[in-house]
């Protein structure tokens, strides 16, 4: 996987005990071309505190470009950010 | 069980913070692995090195070198503007981790703190420290134990990144003493100076010099560096340790200051910036002290203990403009500094004969003029003497809420 960081729209849910969840997201791709990516399945989530800045990391499944794949999201709790992370 | 003291120091701060920062958003590179540092602008010819990486001291990039001669020094050094919000979070969340062990816990300056705990294996217990730290927080500490404060401190800064060192009473003589006296905590330029004057260059050679002579040679100061020398220390962890000791702001200069019309300026836009902090942390000072830069070698400064307190604009910034031609030799100037320390609660205040008039007044304007500049920017009242002048109204950056650097232990 190679580190990627770059910052999607992202429609998520957060349930009632603050759990947030990703649910799909837009990205724009070096063509200029936008797609919509469905969140499939999580598979992993995790919390990081590097440098006191708490970020949530999941590890999610999607199809992308006809082909499922796994990769991981980071939601950074200090800006409300999601980015793409390692793909 | 024992109880021990441990110091714990982030190595080169804000850099490693800065590093794991960026390398969390998706930075390739890591400033702790190429030359770099974090420093001020350079377009604007301020700002000095504030940290910098092992590559880059190896160049001799050193802390509080001015950057052009940082650059002159390692010309591909990396240079990073600092972002003190980020170091203030990395601050925090190292203390959550230090308190995770030890409910007594002293945040002695921004990157540094003492944590007090009675334990069997005080080497395990730092250890494991030391690898949450980096664990959790991505950046590497150095740990020092002992049974005092300073002791624990010297410790620490034994060897770096990275380490757990120690230095108990038994070891003093063979650990501590054979360093060089200016590693000794509280030996400054002047003091080291005044030591070197008289032989005394590894801390051995002060601990075990005439305490008279060092007396007669530097007051108190001479017996507190003796007993420090010998590993004396009796001042607890305090773990309220946020009181502020001193509030000081200070700026370069865009162009060289020589006129007196320009330095009061500047001295009543840094005096804006100080008060301002005062007032918000409902303090007053007593003691104001100035100082200047000159933009060749050298500078000056000067401070006066006032009969009453303060926490007026105005009334500082006449004491702060009265030290400053006391001092100054007409000589350009690059920097300019003003510093308020002595500080009480404001709630109380002692009336005197010699108060302004209508002071009660005049507080309440200060009040208000906060409260604007707090609702709508800094600029949004000013002095008319600041209209088309080019100088800031207000001026000096950071706003901290606990010392930066400290030196009372």
């Amino acid at each position: 996987m190679k580190v990627i960081m770059k910052s999607v729209e992202m429609i998520c849910v957060s349930n009632q005990d603050g759990k947030i969840s990703p649910i799909k997201y837009k990205y724009v791709d070096k063509s200029e071309q936008i797609h919509i990516v469905k969140i499939d399945k999580i598979l992993e989530r995790n919390e990081e505190k590097l440098a006191g800045n708490r970020m949530y990391v999941y590890k999610v499944m999607s199809v992308i470009n006809e082909a499922e794949r796994v990769y991981e999201m980071k939601y950074e709790l200090a800006t409300c950010k999601w980015y793409i992370y390692k793909m | 069980m024992k109880k021990y003291i441990f110091h714990i120091d982030a190595n080169s701060a804000y850099l490693s913070w800065q590093a794991v920062y960026d390398l969390q958003h998706g930075k390739k590179v890591d400033l702790r692995e190429i030359p770099s540092a974090i420093g001020g602008d350079k377009t604007k010819r301020r700002g000095i090195i504030l940290a910098k990486s092992i590559q880059a001291k190896k160049m001799g990039v050193k802390t509080g070198q001015p950057l052009f001669k940082a650059l002159l020094a390692c010309p591909n050094l990396k240079i990073v503007p600092p972002d003190y919000q980020l170091y203030s979070r990395c601050s925090d969340a190292m203390v959550t981790v230090i308190q995770s062990f030890s409910d007594k816990v002293e945040r002695f300056s921004v990157d540094e703190c003492f944590m007090e705990l009675p334990c069997e294996d005080p080497f395990e217990v730092a250890y494991r420290l030391k690898e949450k730290i980096r664990g959790t927080l991505g950046f590497t500490v150095n740990v020092g134990i002992s049974t005092n404060k300073l002791l624990a401190k010297m410790a620490s800064e034994l060897e770096k990144p990275d380490k757990v060192h120690s230095i108990f009473e038994n070891e003093i003589k063979e650990k501590m003493w054979p360093l060089k006296v200016e590693e000794l905590f509280m030996v400054g330029r002047a003091t080291w100076h005044k030591l070197h004057r008289y032989g005394i260059t590894t801390i051995g050679a002060l601990a075990t010099y005439d305490i008279d002579l060092l007396d007669r040679m530097m007051k108190s100061h001479g017996r507190l560096i003796w007993r420090y020398a010998n590993g004396i220390d009796i001042s607890a962890v305090k773990t309220d340790s946020r009181q502020i000791k001193g509030i000081g702001n200070s700026t370069t200069t865009p162009f060289d200051v020589d006129d007196l019309k320009y330095a009061s300026l500047f001295i009543l836009s840094l005096t804006e910036m100080v008060a301002l902090r005062l007032r918000a942390n409902h303090l007053m000072c007593q003691v104001i002290h100035v100082s200047y830069q000159r933009s060749s070698e050298g500078g000056m400064g000067k401070q006066r203990k006032m009969v009453n307190s303060t926490d007026s604009t105005t009334a500082i910034y006449q004491v702060a403009m009265e030290l400053f031609e006391e001092i100054w030799d007409k000589s350009p100037i690059r920097h300019f500094g003003v510093r308020v320390t002595s500080l009480n609660m404001a709630d109380v205040y002692q009336k005197s004969i010699f108060d302004e008039i209508n002071l009660e007044k005049k507080r309440k304007l200060n009040q208000n003029i906060d409260l604007l500049r707090l609702k709508y920017g800094s600029d949004s009242i000013k002095r008319a003497s600041f209209i088309s002048s080019g100088v800031n109204s207000i001026s000096g950056g950071v706003y901290e809420d606990y010392p930066m650097m400290t030196s009372l232990l």
